[in-house]
């Protein structure tokens, strides 16, 4: 008697073709795009999917993540400071603190939490998938995202050249970290200037970042570190509490122009 | 008259205890406020344009690049809207930037009634505020800038004077393996003694020594001494500073203390 049910192998590749095409063909537009799958564009997605949002997350890399798994110098501890430890105390997240108002948790453990509370939440993902430009609109609105499959991007354009495809979103969230991708999009056609450069100061750096997490154009939030690229706000350590609070403030600044604005071309689940 | 406007930002910070202090040392009427936004608020003739063009100004006065000067251009609406926020609700406390310190108090300047134009003002603030020195060509953090209003910055206390050598070795040690956040809960406790750190609940009776010096700006026209025992030591070190303000057995140099003196009685001959 066999283990597992019987099935042909043409059974197995259209049960995976037809479910990605049957997801990936839903998404093609949504309420939110959220370029960068790590902890601020997770959270950010968790609260916004919550909120009944339609959300897909698009991620350059296989993994998604971001930099949770790992804290400093590859140990695979990640630190945040109070009162991030509320929000682990949410996602179910064991930690320790090794001083008062500094917390330390596994990494794996920690970004294992994350990305199932945004499935749990209903985000969908897009990963090995590239963002490479944006869709915009009248008046430079921000309307969704460029992408293509990664690793046409180590494919040499002599022998190929592989068009993207693009899908629309009533709001972006660019959560690419100091990359700021999305945001450097809009700065090579001129309509923004970011800062660029930091101030002072690595302590204090999380609250202003937090503090300026929010729209940055119209259709565009930003959160997490790319916050700090945009506003040129100080660089900071290996310290997460600020990504996932950014994450948050970012999800409630698009909850609140999704709700201003009349409903777009995308549905609302 | 002297206006004294509180930083409810700051916990540490009781600007009372400071209005107490100016009143008993100067002899003179010393008026506490709220916070120097809400206090335009409450006067009831503040627009949201009025707002908006004062969240600009202040957002302008922020230092881009400390080693190269205030930079007007390109600025972003995420960042107006920051000061906007701030100046909205005490309940946005972030710090962390520089700000130009005599932009910032001219742009704090139109917030000052007509009437009141030829008073003391004395603005606390958590915001860092720093001052250009054409000498070395950079932006140096500041405790106070003697402007019209006279601003004091509790980060300042905290940040501008410079700590002991020890400290930022130790910092950049544990910059090395990650853990900058360590580092800030770490370091109080040993440093406690020679530097003031932020919700130092010695504070309040540092700060008293500045609003000191902006009374002496104000009234004798200059804030500074160079007596290191005396309150209006103009600190460059942490060490200094708290030596001055809290270790000298003395409050005032004898100089000082004598044009503490000459102002009390002008003050009791005026009323």
């Amino acid at each position: 008697m066999p283990m597992f049910q019987p099935v042909d192998e043409k059974d197995v590749t259209r049960a995976i073709v037809g479910a990605f095409l049957r997801q990936f063909e839903e998404y093609a537009e949504s309420d939110v795009i959220i370029v960068g799958g790590g902890p601020s564009g997770l959270i950010a997605g968790r609260d916004l999917a919550a909120a009944g949002k339609k959300v897909l997350i698009v991620e350059r890399n296989n993994y998604i993540g971001g930099g949770f798994w790992i804290g400093g110098y590859l140990m695979n501890k990640v630190t945040l400071r109070a009162p991030a430890d509320e929000l682990l105390r949410e996602l179910g997240i064991p930690y320790e603190e090794a001083k008062p108002g500094l917390l330390v948790a596994d990494g794996p453990h920690a970004c294992s939490k994350l990305i199932a509370a945004a499935c749990d939440a209903g985000v969908k993902f897009a990963n090995m998938t590239i963002f490479d430009d944006v869709v915009l609109r009248e008046g430079n609105r921000v309307a969704g995202a460029v992408v293509n499959w990664t690793p046409v991007t180590a494919l040499p354009r002599e022998i190929t050249c592989v068009d993207p495809i693009a899908l629309e979103s009533r709001l972006v969230i660019d959560a690419t970290g100091h990359d700021a991708c999305v945001v450097k999009k809009m700065e090579e056609r001129g309509l923004i200037k970011t800062v660029g450069f930091g101030g002072m100061w690595v302590e204090r750096s999380e609250d202003l970042l937090v503090e300026h997490t929010g729209k940055v154009l119209p259709g565009l939030i930003v959160c997490g570190m790319a916050v700090s690229t945009v506003y040129g706000l100080p660089r900071m350590g290996p310290t997460f509490g600020g990504m996932l609070l950014s994450g948050q403030r970012a999800a409630k600044a698009a909850i609140e122009e999704l709700e201003a604005a009349p409903s777009g071309p995308a549905s609302v689940r | 008259m002297i206006y004294l406007y509180d930083e409810p930002r700051c916990e540490a910070l009781s600007a009372r205890r400071i209005a107490d202090y100016l009143r008993d040392k100067l002899g003179a009427p010393v008026e506490l406020r709220e916070d120097v936004f809400a206090h335009w608020w409450s006067l009831g003739t503040a627009t949201d344009d009025d707002a908006a063009q004062l969240a600009e100004r202040i957002a302008r006065a922020k230092v881009r690049n400390p080693a190269g000067g205030l930079s007007q251009a390109h600025l972003l609406d995420g960042e107006t809207e920051f000061e906007l926020r701030r100046l909205r609700s005490t309940e946005v406390r972030a710090f962390g930037y520089l700000y130009d310190g005599p932009k910032l108090a001219a742009a704090y300047s139109d917030l000052i009634v007509p009437a009141e134009a030829a008073d003391l003002h004395i603005v606390f603030t958590n915001q860092l505020v720093g001052t250009w020195d054409p000498g070395d060509r950079r932006y140096h953090a500041r405790t106070i800038v003697c402007s019209y209003p006279v601003l004091i910055s509790t980060t300042g206390l905290v940040e501008a004077p410079a700590r002991p050598r020890e400290y930022y070795l130790l910092r950049q040690q544990y910059a090395s393996l990650g853990m900058s956040d360590a580092a800030e809960i770490d370091l109080g406790p040993q440093m406690a003694e020679c530097c003031l750190f932020h919700d130092d609940p010695k504070l309040t009776e540092v700060a008293k020594g500045y609003g000191l010096q902006a009374a002496f700006y104000y009234l004798a026209g200059g804030p500074f001494c160079s007596d290191p025992g005396c309150r209006l030591f103009n600190a460059h070190w942490q060490t200094e500073m708290l030596y001055a303000q809290l270790k000298s057995p003395y409050e005032l140099c004898p100089a000082h203390e004598s044009a503490l003196a000459a102002l009390r009685e002008q003050a009791c001959t005026a009323d």
